[in-house]
């Protein structure tokens, strides 16, 4: 899925998964996102924060997205719909294989969250606390949702 | 449902809702909340940039916060104080999370379970840890051919990590919530027996 097989410790989130950190997230999108419920994978050994969304972007009616996050601060938040869109933010290191990435904050864009060496983008969340990342993630999805497009979500802002 | 609400404009994400945690929370909740996530030890700088305080500020909180038991400290390399997560704090924390969410037959089943899932790990890589493991890969790369070196996918060496770390708190959950009945049984029983 992501990255050249050939190295795949080059694009492993490094650090073991942080469960308070995931039940930090769950927190947040329970209080701010009216369209969004959060569960752990599995409540005492998490791998994966599951949110789910009542509607999806554009044609979609469900959709949902997958939070990882590791003691390390790297994360991913995977986005899947029933239209088959998916797209991804991620930090993690990427071996400089992403040729327009020069952080390791990056963005797998739609409509397959292409892990192409020179389609992954910059990703515009580039602050590091699990408070922010999540407002921003769900920031960026509700101006996605309710402009009808995908664009806004990597972005990084809502013009007038 | 708020759904109708559109959002507001904004012309850069992380300067939008970092403004809006800022006006939502104080500086001292800010520092807690970054502080809570590191466990690499940081400086004061950077935590007042993520917690968007002057340094002078985040300084104050961390001290209260290492008082408080919930940060620690480890001297810098250039002498200065640098701070991080107080593992105690944290294993604390998660184990009263746990207690309050699952019970006590589940979490000796799942104590269970996940003890002998780390044997397996244990036994099929022949090491006692994934660090023992990730040298052990490190050397076999280094002596063997291209043909016989036997790849570990890196998936599996943070599932075991977190399976350690995670097996960890359920541990403390159980011996925590165990403690606590005998001390309430020790109480009740001293009250039998002392005469007023």
């Amino acid at each position: 899925m992501t990255g050249s097989p050939d190295r795949p410790e080059a694009h492993t989130l490094r650090g073991a998964t942080d469960r308070a950190a995931l039940l930090r997230i769950h927190d947040i999108v329970e209080t701010m996102e009216p369209l969004a419920t959060a569960e752990l994978d599995d409540y005492l050994n998490p791998s994966v924060l599951e949110l789910t969304l009542e509607d999806g972007l554009c044609e979609a009616k469900t959709a949902r997205i997958d939070v990882q996050w590791t003691t390390q601060g790297e994360y991913k938040f995977h986005y899947t719909d029933d239209q088959g869109v998916d797209f991804r933010w991620g930090k993690h290191p990427h071996g400089g294989d992403y040729i327009h990435v020069p952080r390791l904050e990056h963005y797998h864009p739609p409509p397959d969250a292409s892990s192409e060496p020179d389609e992954v983008e910059a990703s515009c969340i580039t602050q590091a606390p699990p408070d922010l990342v999540i407002r921003a993630v769900l920031k960026l999805w509700r101006v996605a949702y309710h402009t009808n497009s995908y664009e806004p979500l990597n972005a990084g802002q809502n013009p007038p | 449902m708020s759904d109708q609400e559109q959002p507001e404009e904004f012309a850069d994400i992380n300067e939008a809702v970092g403004a809006q945690w800022e006006a939502e929370t104080t500086p001292y909740e800010r520092i807690r909340r970054v502080i809570a996530h590191t466990y690499e030890p940081v400086s004061t700088d950077a935590v007042a940039e993520d917690a968007r305080t002057a340094p002078k500020t985040a300084r104050k909180h961390l001290k209260a916060l290492v008082d408080e038991g919930f940060v620690e400290t480890v001297p810098g390399e250039h002498g200065g104080t640098q701070y991080r997560r107080s593992s105690e704090s944290l294993v604390v924390e998660q184990a009263a999370d746990i207690l309050e969410h699952v019970s006590t037959d589940e979490l000796v089943t799942r104590i269970q379970e996940m003890r002998e899932q780390l044997s397996e790990y244990q036994s099929e890589f022949g090491v006692d840890s994934p660090e023992e493991l990730a040298v052990e890969q490190a050397n076999q790369a280094l002596a063997a051919s291209e043909s016989t070196q036997q790849t570990i996918d890196p998936e599996t060496i943070r599932d075991w990590k977190t399976l350690r770390r995670n097996l960890a708190f359920a541990t403390a959950a159980l011996s925590i919530g165990n403690a606590e009945q005998f001390v309430d049984d020790d109480h009740r029983s001293a009250d039998d027996t002392v005469p007023v």
